[in-house]
């Protein structure tokens, strides 16, 4: 059956803007819905789900860590283990959670409802790419189910270390095999998002009036195009390595480890923006609708973003300073470069907040601490950039505290997403008690967590070690920070409850519950069957702002 | 087309300058081990290049008539009509991608993974493109020649606007 879809109309009586009611027959449902559907909407949830999932499941492998590590020669799980979890923990984290969940996620759930278009503009393709991000998921898990256990050399898995003499059985094969699949899910949704943007928008949607949002998926969606080939390409040596005697990174036969290291990061640093834009994007969205404002400096934000993606193609060997194979300055004043549009960004962000009238609920609270902990993390990055102070913190939990500070920022932010647009997902209301709650229990385990491992990191404690001795200054810090680690699972835990019981028993959103101004809160909550039945004028970047306050309509400076 | 087409050529320029500055500093420098750098650039600004381009000549395609979706004072009305047609629900994508999961295991397992993946593979590209024909199951009452309009208008019928 083929469903011709038209274009949505403000209501007329000549014309009829439901054409695809006439199609007749039942429309599937439970799991056959799951499986088969085409609808970016039901994709876009099955990604979110399924990406909270795969956050659960690595943070409780962080929790293993965590209590391994909370008191000196402990026993709590083997070195072996230990390695495994910290491999699985890190590439769980980055594949299958923080990028999907944010560009795959929300970008399909949202691109089309927040340009007016019915749906993506390959909605078959769009659920093969959800099959194969689920194939790599599982992949990454089976390896625990193999005799010689999971992978255990890091999620970067730097050569010599990952060829077959070191880390024999199926366990690093899996890791190399799931990483692709996700990789291959990630080009896809690109191609995906990509034409669905270009060619879809409607009428009077020019590409300067798209929400902030929608720039940042775009952007990140092309550096996605970029990015996963060359890791694609560098498995495929890794695999001939492994298994057809290759000798491309191994040593012993003349291979070069750090061209591992420069295929590695120029995916890796690319891949660090991937999972960031789309969260900024978030963020930006939830504080104009909750400080009732227009996006401040909208165009500078577009231009910010632009930049932020054009420069990360330069920066990937600032994680290879210390190999001294790499041309410091170059990389050194690339990386300084990036903080230039970020802190623009961050002006933008409190210029949005500045004398808005704040509504402080849950999402506010976790956008603002989105801002709190990524500058955070963006202000150690500075520091880790400059290669004098790198050569002294490489590999120590300094380095462990700045990433977290920054992907914990981001999960900030996507849980402010998650609360944003729950009304708009499931139609009914989350519970704010418990969404609070959820957000001081967060800020606090995660400061308690990861802002000793800084003092760790400077004390010279190495990351990936499985235990260490006592009488090295370590073992309150670490006992701190296991304990925080504890409160920040309860957090999650709070967040979880909220989002299932809401689910069930919530009292209903309706259609706009924010007063907010984008398109996708024109349609009702949950958005139907190819999502608009009549569109509103779109004059400037908050069309449905404009048509329920004609008194205060968005200036337009173009 | 037209913001489009710039930005990604905007890109492509970029990558050119970083590239060439790359390629320069590494020759000054003396670093000749590090060659995939320059590689990897090279494919980057190959890929943004080409669809930049690609769309800039779609942008001249169209002789300076904007779509709607490009034109500031656009209204719903003007875009009336088929949009495009889009697929129901199907089972050929899951087992598609099934395939594909067993064509990621052979190369784990061993290579007798690639029977079942590529019987799944296969059957699954026959009924993804057999599933639904764009001119049979058109609903009544929409002419398909209206589909072919919705294409962009030939070029010399139209009045140039420079």
């Amino acid at each position: 059956m083929t469903l011709l879809e038209d274009r949505p109309q403000p209501p007329s009586e000549e014309h009829n803007p439901l054409l695809m009611d006439i199609v007749p027959g039942p429309r599937p449902a439970g799991l056959v819905k799951y499986i088969t559907s085409t609808d970016h909407k039901q994709i876009g949830l099955n990604y979110l789900v399924t990406g909270l999932l795969a956050f659960v499941v690595a943070g409780i492998m962080a929790l293993g860590m965590r209590t391994q590590l909370i008191v000196p020669n402990n026993h709590f799980i083997t070195a072996d283990v230990y390695n495994q979890l910290f491999t699985i923990h890190g590439t769980i984290m980055l594949f299958v959670f923080a990028g999907p969940f944010g560009f795959a996620g929300f970008g399909n759930y949202l691109v089309p409802l927040m340009i007016g278009a019915p749906d993506m503009a390959f909605p078959r393709f769009n659920n093969l790419s959800y099959w194969l991000y689920l194939g790599g998921f599982s992949l990454l898990m089976a390896g625990f189910l193999t005799n010689n256990g999971a992978a255990q050399f890091g999620w970067f898995g730097y050569a010599p270390l990952t060829e077959a003499i070191h880390s024999p059985g199926p366990g690093g094969d899996l890791w190399l095999v799931g990483i692709a699949l996700t990789g291959f899910s990630g080009i896809f949704s690109a191609v995906n998002i990509i034409t669905t943007i270009f060619t879809l928008r409607a009428p009077g949607m020019v590409m300067f009036r798209m929400p902030i949002f929608v720039w940042n998926i775009l952007v990140t969606m092309f550096l996605v195009l970029l990015a996963f080939p060359v890791l694609t390409s560098a498995f495929a040596l890794l695999w001939i390595d492994r298994h057809l005697g290759g000798n491309f990174f191994n040593t012993q036969k003349g291979g070069q480890p750090i061209l591992w290291q420069n295929l590695f990061w120029f995916f890796g640093h690319p891949e660090v923006y991937i999972i960031a834009l789309p969260y900024f994007g978030v963020v930006t969205e939830v504080l104009a609708s909750m400080c009732r404002k227009p996006v401040f400096g909208y165009k500078g934000m577009i231009a910010a973003t632009l930049s932020i993606g054009a420069l990360s193609m330069g920066v990937w060997a600032h994680h290879m300073y210390t190999t001294g194979a790499v041309l410091l300055p170059f990389f050194a004043a690339m990386s300084l470069l990036i903080a230039v549009p970020t802190g623009i960004k961050f002006f933008n962000w409190i210029g949005t907040m500045w004398r808005g009238t704040i509504v402080l609920n849950t999402p506010l609270l976790f956008s603002i601490g989105f801002l709190i902990q990524f500058l955070m993390g963006g202000v150690t990055g500075v520091i880790l950039a400059q290669p004098v102070l790198d050569f002294q913190l490489h590999n120590t939990y300094f380095v462990v505290a700045h990433f977290h500070y920054v992907i914990m920022g981001l999960v900030f932010g996507g849980l402010a997403g998650l609360y944003y647009w729950y009304p708009k997902m499931t139609g009914r209301m989350f519970d704010e008690r418990w969404g609070k709650a959820s957000f001081i229990l967060l800020l606090i385990g995660f400061n308690l967590t990861f802002f000793p491992q800084h003092d760790l990191g400077l004390r010279g404690m190495p990351r990936r070690i499985e235990t260490y001795n006592a009488g090295l200054g370590w073992n309150f810090l670490n006992e701190l920070s296991s304990i925080g680690s504890y409160i920040t699972g309860l957090g999650v835990v709070a967040t979880v409850i909220n989002l299932v019981k809401s689910y069930r028993s919530g009292p209903i959103a309706g259609d706009n519950p924010w007063d907010a101004q984008t398109l996708e809160w024109a349609c009702s909550s949950p958005p139907p069957d190819h999502n608009f039945e009549a569109l509103p004028p779109i004059r400037s970047e908050r069309p449905v702002w404009d048509a329920n306050h004609p008194d205060m309509l968005t200036k337009v400076g173009h | 087309m037209k913001v489009e087409s710039r930005t990604i050529i905007g890109a492509f320029v970029f990558l050119v300058i970083l590239a060439a500055a790359y390629w320069a500093m590494v020759a000054t420098y003396g670093h000749t081990a590090e060659r995939s750098g320059i590689a990897m650039l090279i494919f980057s600004f190959s890929a943004y290049g080409l669809l930049g381009f690609y769309l800039l000549a779609q942008y001249f395609r169209r002789h300076g008539t904007p779509r709607v979706e490009d034109r500031f004072d656009a209204t719903q009305e003007e875009g009336a009509g088929v949009i495009d047609y889009f697929p129901a629900a199907s089972i050929w994508p899951a087992g598609m991608g099934l395939g594909m999961i067993f064509g990621g295991c052979a190369l784990v397992w061993g290579l007798w993974y690639l029977y079942i993946g590529g019987i799944l593979f296969i059957g699954s590209v026959i009924g993804w493109v057999t599933e639904s024909d764009y001119t049979e199951d058109v609903l009544p009452g929409i002419d398909p020649a209206e589909l072919a309009d919705h294409e962009v208008p030939s070029g010399p019928s139209l009045p140039h606007h420079g």
